[in-house]
């Protein structure tokens, strides 16, 4: 609700401003509803500078439609696949993270969502020199590991040049969450070239721990939180054009139903695709356990499909 | 001048025969609601309507354009050059680029930026006298906000939203539209008559898990409601199913599609 005041476009003075809170009208939603006809006559306003100013309010305020065919030019040329690390998982997502969506990977505890993570992390800085944003809010990101990644794929230099493009930040509730969000947002704006180079992925693990206290209390204050969050992860994806990959809890409505990813319904709309990780026992007499992701919701792909997972 | 606005708004008659309970639907003025759990294939569902209208007659479109208001970020333009090339005959840049001219796109914030957006467009459609079909994926998104937003009263949560619907009842008589709005299952349907406000809705669609959460002037002005859902089977292939009700007639039609590359199949 932005209320008017003097300055906010020109045009509108603050002899405008007193005559039109007299007959009611203080936010830019009410000036824009109301009949400038009768505004006019009741505060002895010039209709058409009372038009003029409606037209820049709404210039300022609302969205601009863009044309199908701009805005595919300009996708063309803005949208990149990012590689996760493993071919198998590629294949899953149509070669691999698309920009400018949210991926969701699902899974039980120990199932591997981390690990598949510090993957997607290590390829992303490895192969494309590109920097990345680690959120971790379980306390389960270990250097150690990804050094690991990093090693079994290349050599030293490369390998500290590629820890050193991943910035990792500590993140234990919803608000500090939102606020380095922000704070990735405001660098992004501004396109401050300082340790921060080219940004093209956002690894969040797990956004169910940050969320899953906020729900179940007072209903609608959590819902809508995680709805800003959304709201605020949708938005980064699409404007800066950065690939989004959330983890996110499993559960099920019986023992006997099929497994739904946790956070509720609401949430449940937020990602366009959702991968399912899972640890199978394997039957042959390997002792190790496969790791099987299967596809729950894409907008290009049928679902259903499974691959195994090729990551320790 | 308002004969060439009103000739080109009446050429919507085609546009889906499947989805409508009866014939010569939807003609403008109509206000159609989709609604369903995530993953139904209502997004599915507005590319396969998109598409059938901005493809040249040539390629079995109308020929008419599309504005389309995404509150989410949910709209995949990717996906929808697909689903063009898969039903043009000559699949040239130029072609693409040509019904992708017909279709105009705006991104929404939080429902006052709605409202607003929507007074800004009533200019559009004045100088735009083809564009006659009203996208708004989803109309429901900023429902926890505004929820949240409007504190203890029940009127501050649901003003804007109300604002909007008044305002797209009068853009849509006005202007002869079609509009077309999808709505989230947010909430299951409650059995227990007590803990819910809001009255269960009559005998026939005792089997649709629908809960109706919207605004009364939201619920007041639609015209068509269709209900998605999916049943997982065992084999690979994934169905999709579509209630359609005409509210006023109380007419329901129920069938089922599919969706491959090329869109949604019937």
């Amino acid at each position: 609700m932005v209320v008017l005041r003097a300055g906010l476009c020109p045009g509108l003075t603050e002899e405008m401003l007193q005559l039109l809170r007299a007959s009611g009208i203080r936010t830019v939603v009410d000036f824009v509803s109301s009949d400038l006809e009768d505004v006019a006559q009741k505060c002895s306003l010039s209709y058409k500078a009372l038009v003029a100013v409606r037209r820049v309010l709404l210039a300022q305020f609302s969205a601009f439609p863009v044309n199908g065919a701009d805005l595919y030019e300009e996708l063309k040329s803005s949208t990149a696949i990012l590689p996760t690390g493993s071919s198998s998982l590629d294949k899953l997502l149509d070669s691999g993270l698309y920009t400018g969506e949210v991926t969701e990977l699902m899974g039980a505890p120990g199932s591997g969502k981390t690990q598949v993570c510090l993957g997607i992390a290590a390829s992303v800085s490895l192969s494309l020199k590109q920097h990345v944003l680690f959120l971790d809010s379980t306390g389960g990101f270990t250097a150690s590991r990804l050094c690991q990644m990093l090693r079994a794929w290349t050599e030293d230099e490369e390998e500290q040049a590629a820890l050193q493009r991943i910035q990792v930040v500590r993140v234990f509730d919803i608000y500090e969450m939102l606020s380095a969000l922000q704070e990735l947002r405001d660098r992004l704006s501004q396109q401050v070239v300082c340790s921060m180079g080219p940004l093209k992925i956002v690894v969040i693990d797990s956004v169910s721990a940050v969320v899953s206290p906020l729900l179940g209390g007072k209903q609608s204050e959590g819902l809508a939180i995680m709805m800003q969050l959304a709201r605020e992860l949708k938005t980064l994806a699409r404007e800066y054009s950065l690939a989004v990959v959330v983890t996110n809890q499993v559960t099920r409505d019986s023992s006997t139903a099929p497994l739904r990813p946790a956070l509720g319904r609401s949430w449940s709309f937020v990602p366009s695709t959702r991968v399912l990780v899972e640890s199978k026992e394997a039957t042959w007499d390997k002792a190790t356990t496969k790791r099987v992701a299967s596809l729950a919701k894409s907008p290009r792909q049928p679902t259903g499909i499974q691959v195994e997972l090729d990551i320790g | 001048k308002l004969l060439a606005r009103l000739e080109g708004r009446s050429s919507l008659k085609d546009l889906e025969p499947y989805l409508f309970a009866e014939e010569g639907s939807p003609v403008h003025g109509h206000v159609i609601e989709f609604h369903g759990p995530e993953g139904t294939g209502k997004t599915e569902m507005l590319y396969h309507l998109v598409a059938r209208c901005i493809l040249p007659k040539s390629g079995g479109g109308l020929e008419t354009e599309v504005m389309f208001i995404d509150t989410d970020y949910h709209f995949d333009m990717l996906r929808l050059v697909t689903i063009l090339e898969s039903r043009l005959v000559q699949r040239t840049e130029e072609m693409i680029k040509q019904c992708l001219g017909r279709l105009f796109l705006v991104n929404c914030n939080s429902s006052t930026q709605l409202l607003l957006t929507l007074y800004s467009l009533e200019n559009m459609f004045c100088t735009h006298p083809s564009l006659c079909l009203l996208i708004l994926d989803s109309i429901s998104s900023f429902y926890w906000i505004d929820r949240s937003n409007g504190g203890e009263s029940l009127n501050l949560q649901e003003m804007n939203l109300k604002k909007c619907a008044n305002f797209l009842e009068k853009l849509v008589r006005e202007h002869h539209l079609t509009l077309f709005a999808t709505t989230q299952t947010l909430m299951q349907r409650s059995t227990n008559s007590a803990e819910n406000p809001f009255p269960l809705k009559p005998q026939h669609e005792t089997d649709i898990d629908y809960r109706p959460y919207l605004c009364k002037s939201w619920q007041q002005m639609v015209t068509h409601r269709i209900f998605f859902s999916k049943q997982c089977n065992s084999g690979s292939s994934t169905a999709f199913t579509v209630v359609s009700c005409y509210l006023k007639r109380n007419h329901v039609v129920k069938l089922s599609f599919s969706v491959a590359e090329c869109g949604v199949q019937f």
